[in-house]
C-alpha cells in the first residue's frame, strides 16, 4: 500500500487512561528525573500543585500504553512502519494533569509529504474528564528511503 | 522549580547544561518498559544489526526527556507552555549526553521567553534541537 495525502484527517482510534502516581514514579526513575514534585503529593502540594504532576514528556506513555495498536493502524494507512524515524516531537501545555486524572486522547492525521522525504504529522490532543483540552501533541515521522 | 520572573532572563543566558550518561543499554531497557515503547531497535542489538544499524540506539524520547529535565529544574511546570524538538541524529549506549538551554527571545507584552534547546555528544554531534515557551511572572 502506498502513502497518499489521501489519509490526512483520518482520525486514530480515541482511548482513555487513567494516569497513575506508579507510572509517573517509574518514568521519572526511567529518565533520571529526581525533582521531589513527581514522587511525593507533599512535595508537590508545596511546589503549588493540586497533586502530583506529570513530568513534560509522561504522555508519550498514554500512547504507547493506551493505543499499542497504533502501529498496526498506521500500517493499515499505508505506512510502512519498518522505515518509521521518528522526526519532530511538540507539546503545547493547556492544562495541568496529575496523578488520579483519567485522560482522553483523539488523534488524527493532519499533515503528509509524499516523494522523496515521506513525512506525516499526527496531531493528539489529551483531554480531561470535562472534556477540556490539557495537552496537544504533534507528532512527526520521517519514513527511511526504501533499500 | 520554583516560579520565575520575567526580569530574572537576559537574551542569550544559558541555563546549567545538564550532562547524562554514558547511556547504558540499562537505561534503555528500563526507558522502553516505562514509556512502553518497546520497539528492539532500543533494547536487542541482534535485532538492530539485522535492520541495518550497528547495534542499539537511544529512544528519541528518552533523549527528550532528558532536555525535558532542563525545564523542570529551572521552571515551575505551570509556566512551561510549549516544548517541541526535532530529533538530528542517532545516540547510542557508551555516549554521554550534554544537554543545553538559551534564552533566544523575550516578549515583554506575555512576559514570555523562548529558549533553544538542545542535545548533543560531548564530541558536539547534536542529537536533538528544540525550543521551549515560558510564560513568566
Amino acid at each position: 500500500m502506498q502513502l497518499t495525502k489521501d489519509i490526512i484527517g483520518q482520525k486514530l482510534k480515541s482511548y482513555t487512561i487513567q494516569v497513575e502516581k506508579g507510572k509517573i514514579r517509574e518514568f521519572c526513575m526511567a529518565i533520571g528525573e529526581t525533582n521531589p514534585i513527581f514522587f511525593s503529593e507533599e512535595e508537590a502540594k508545596k511546589a503549588g500543585y493540586e497533586g502530583i504532576p506529570i513530568p513534560p514528556t509522561f504522555q508519550t506513555s498514554f500512547q504507547f500504553w493506551g493505543y499499542p495498536e497504533i502501529f498496526e493502524d498506521m500500517r493499515k494507512m499505508g505506512i510502512d512502519t519498518d522505515r518509521l524515524l521518528h522526526m519532530k516531537e511538540e507539546y503545547t501545555y493547556l492544562k495541568p494533569v496529575y496523578a488520579g486524572m483519567t485522560i482522553k486522547a483523539e488523534g488524527e492525521v493532519v499533515d503528509v509529504k509524499t516523494g522523496k522525504m515521506e513525512v506525516v504529522t499526527f496531531r493528539t490532543t489529551f483531554k480531561d474528564d470535562k472534556g477540556e483540552p490539557c495537552i496537544i501533541a504533534e507528532m512527526g515521522i520521517i519514513l527511511r528511503p526504501k533499500q | 522549580m520554583n516560579r520565575v520572573k520575567y526580569e530574572n532572563f537576559q537574551i542569550d543566558q544559558q541555563l546549567e547544561p545538564i550532562k547524562v550518561g554514558p547511556i547504558q543499554h540499562m537505561d534503555l531497557v528500563r526507558y522502553a518498559g516505562a514509556s512502553g515503547d518497546f520497539n528492539p531497535i532500543h533494547t536487542d542489538p541482534e535485532f538492530a544489526k539485522k535492520v541495518g544499524l550497528d547495534g542499539t540506539i537511544a529512544h528519541g524520547m528518552y533523549v527528550m526527556a532528558q532536555v525535558g529535565k532542563l525545564l523542570t529544574k529551572n521552571f515551575h511546570l505551570h509556566q512551561i507552555k510549549k516544548f517541541g524538538v526535532k530529533f538530528k541524529g542517532m545516540t547510542r549506549p557508551g555516549e554521554v549526553l550534554i544537554c543545553t538551554g538559551k534564552v533566544k527571545k523575550k516578549i515583554d507584552e506575555s512576559k514570555t521567553i523562548l529558549l533553544t534547546l538542545e542535545a548533543a555528544s560531548e564530541s558536539g554531534d547534536v542529537k536533538l534541537s528544540g525550543e521551549a515557551e515560558i510564560a513568566c511572572d
